[in-house]
């Protein structure tokens, strides 16, 4: 090992010390920064993945559209099916209805779904909290959660719904009554928009509903796993036939203004806190400056001894290095250990404070998602280690200005 | 090779204070044979630390030259197996006992391995602190401290040791000893001794005495 790294840990952790209290503290606000910033952003990381996941679940991996109705839906899952990397493709219908119970009317969005392909792309029995996803057929429907607590339907009851198509009929002096259909079940995604302004039916009551015929508005896509969405989304679009109109885009695409944002939000978190990191960097210079004046004897010593300014300043450098890389592995160990009791911890803190109904009713959660990209992991770690060895530099260029002689003669 | 382990010829060095041009040393001309001990005695602010920082590279003389065994290369790459210092206020470094300090020397020269740890033992062995090797500076004595600093500026066997005052922060019968172990181990090991210092009978124990006196270096 050159003198220059061995005197720079010796420097830290001195022969017969057991705990290097300058070092510790130095390292200690390493640590914290280091850890703040992976429980926050792995916090956002996890809200963020649930967020996509949800997305995806509720969306499918690929949408296709046209400008126009579909008037042969099987001919067009026929073709998407086929194409490499596709394991589902579902049809789908969806409009506006006022829908009617207990005299409340409400205006939800509706979503007409094919229950013979539905669980090939969507994964919604795992979303129905109330009843069952194989309870529904022409004559019922399914509630999101908040719809159904706002105009006090259970499962069982009756609703009344009546769509655009009514007043299409009334031009015609043709009646269209309302459809009375049974609440079979009630969701709840996790999505405030969702969960309060939609509902299900089966596609052909869909149909029924907008006087669609056979045809649809689009079709939900299901890709394999590891595939890139993009990359399926050129093949469907080069597959699906120029004249129908259709193209499909990627749950990415569709979602890109809200997913910049929250990329955004996750960006400004980092930058924010990766300024703990800096302050404590200020405190690692601060500490190596005092060193260096406290040792200017020494310095001029190493340099009788034959030690090159170069070699001097370098032992600097390592020292701020060697407090990165310390100070980076302790806060990896306190924020993933935060992290692995996450859930304990704020369990603890609603019993404290008795939010935990509050919680799961404005966030949807009774648990904190986490989720680090390797990628954000080797940004934090990269940072730190080139911020802490950047704050050794003031000081290292100090010591190898000093000479010797004049080293020597400081009393 | 050359006998003449250490030359310096018509040194001059001057320092500004102020508006006046002090003259610290005025044609000093010097030389060292292999194995010579010489002392250079002196009052305070005559020159002598100035002279051995020039002797041993860490300054330069605004005229004349210094010639390390006939070679003006007297740069850090070759000072640390050329030279060995000693000084007043031993300079040992805090945080390392006294075995790390001896092979902090070492390491300025190349890789360290067993064997030189076991040369560097057996070095302080020789300076009479065998016991003392796993401790720090701070738990040692001052002339426990010194002998360090002397095995640490012989470990590279060098061919010219320069201690400056090594007594001036020691008792006498400490002094002495200190004095003893150095011109022993000089003689031993055929390493010149320039030893500065203000105590008479040290510097009659050298082969030659010098007397520095306003920036001019005599025979005592």
């Amino acid at each position: 090992m050159p003198w220059y790294l061995y005197l720079a840990l010796k420097q830290l952790f001195p022969t017969g010390k057991k705990f290097p209290f300058f070092t510790a503290i130095s390292v200690l606000g390493v640590a914290l920064g280091v850890a703040l910033l992976v429980v926050s952003i792995s916090v956002m990381g996890g809200f963020g993945h649930e967020i996509r996941r949800m997305i995806v679940d509720t969306q499918g991996d690929v949408q296709i559209r046209g400008a126009s109705l579909v008037e042969n839906p099987k001919a067009v899952m026929g073709i998407v099916a086929k194409v490499p990397g596709v394991v589902g493709v579902t049809p789908f219908a969806e409009g506006v209805v006022m829908l009617e119970c207990n005299r409340k009317p409400i205006f939800p969005g509706i979503q007409g779904i094919d229950l013979a392909h539905i669980n090939d792309v969507i994964p919604l029995s795992r979303y129905i909290r109330n009843g069952t996803l194989d309870d529904l057929d022409d004559d019922t429907i399914i509630l999101s959660s908040q719809l159904a607590y706002s105009i006090g339907a259970t499962v069982g009851d009756k609703v009344q719904v009546s769509s655009p198509l009514q007043l299409e009929k009334l031009k015609n002096d043709e009646v269209f009554l309302p459809r009375e259909l049974t609440v079979s079940g009630i969701f709840e995604i996790g999505h405030q928009q969702l969960d309060s302004s939609t509902v299900l039916v089966t596609l052909r009551r869909m149909q029924d509903l907008y006087g669609l015929g056979n045809a649809v508005h689009g079709f939900d896509v299901k890709i394999a796993d590891g595939l890139d969405p993009d990359v399926v989304t050129r093949r469907i679009n080069a597959a699906l036939p120029l004249a129908s109109g259709l193209e499909a885009r990627s749950w990415m695409e569709l979602n890109q203004d809200f997913l910049f944002v929250l990329q955004l939000e996750k960006n400004l978190i980092f930058i924010l806190l990766l300024f703990i990191v800096v302050v404590a960097a200020f405190s690692v210079t601060s500490s190596l400056l005092i060193s260096v004046v406290r040792k200017t004897r020494e310095i001029g010593l190493l340099g009788a001894l034959g030690g090159k300014p170069r070699e001097v300043a370098l032992c600097f450098c390592f020292q701020g290095l060697l407090i990165g890389v310390s100070g980076t592995v302790c806060g990896l160990i306190f924020g993933f250990g935060f992290l692995h009791f996450r859930n304990d911890i704020l369990h603890l803190f609603t019993k404290l404070t008795g939010s935990q109904e509050a919680l799961v009713r404005f966030y949807q959660f009774s648990n904190v998602p986490a989720y680090l990209q390797p990628s954000d992991l080797f940004l934090i770690v990269a940072s730190t280690i080139v911020i802490s060895t950047l704050a050794g530099i003031i000081p290292a260029w100090r010591a190898a200005r000093l000479k010797p002689v004049e080293a020597l003669r400081n009393e | 090779m050359s006998d003449i382990i250490l030359e310096a010829r018509a040194l001059r060095k001057t320092y500004l204070s102020g508006d006046r041009r002090l003259e610290v040393l005025n044609d000093v001309t010097l030389t060292v044979a292999r194995g010579e001990s010489v002392s250079i005695r002196g009052e305070s602010g005559s020159g002598k630390s100035t002279l051995l920082h020039l002797l041993a590279g860490l300054d330069q003389p605004d005229t004349g030259e210094v010639l390390w065994a006939g070679s003006t290369n007297t740069g850090t790459g070759r000072r640390a197996k050329f030279l060995g210092m000693v000084f007043q206020s031993f300079y040992l470094i805090p945080e390392l006992n006294a075995l790390e300090n001896v092979v902090m020397a070492m390491r300025m020269t190349g890789p360290v391995g067993a064997a030189e740890r076991a040369r560097a033992k057996a070095m302080l062995a020789r300076v009479g602190l065998a016991e003392r090797t796993h401790h720090v500076p701070a738990h040692l004595s001052g002339g426990e401290r010194q002998r360090v600093a002397v095995a640490r500026a012989l470990i590279n066997s060098p061919q010219l040791l320069l201690a400056d005052e090594p007594t001036g922060n020691l008792d006498e019968k400490t002094g002495d000893a200190v004095i003893a172990l150095l011109l022993e181990l000089c003689a031993e090991t055929k390493t010149a001794l320039v030893l500065v210092t203000h105590n008479a009978a040290h510097a009659a124990k050298t082969s030659r005495s010098l007397f520095m006196h306003d920036g001019v270096l005599k025979n005592a």
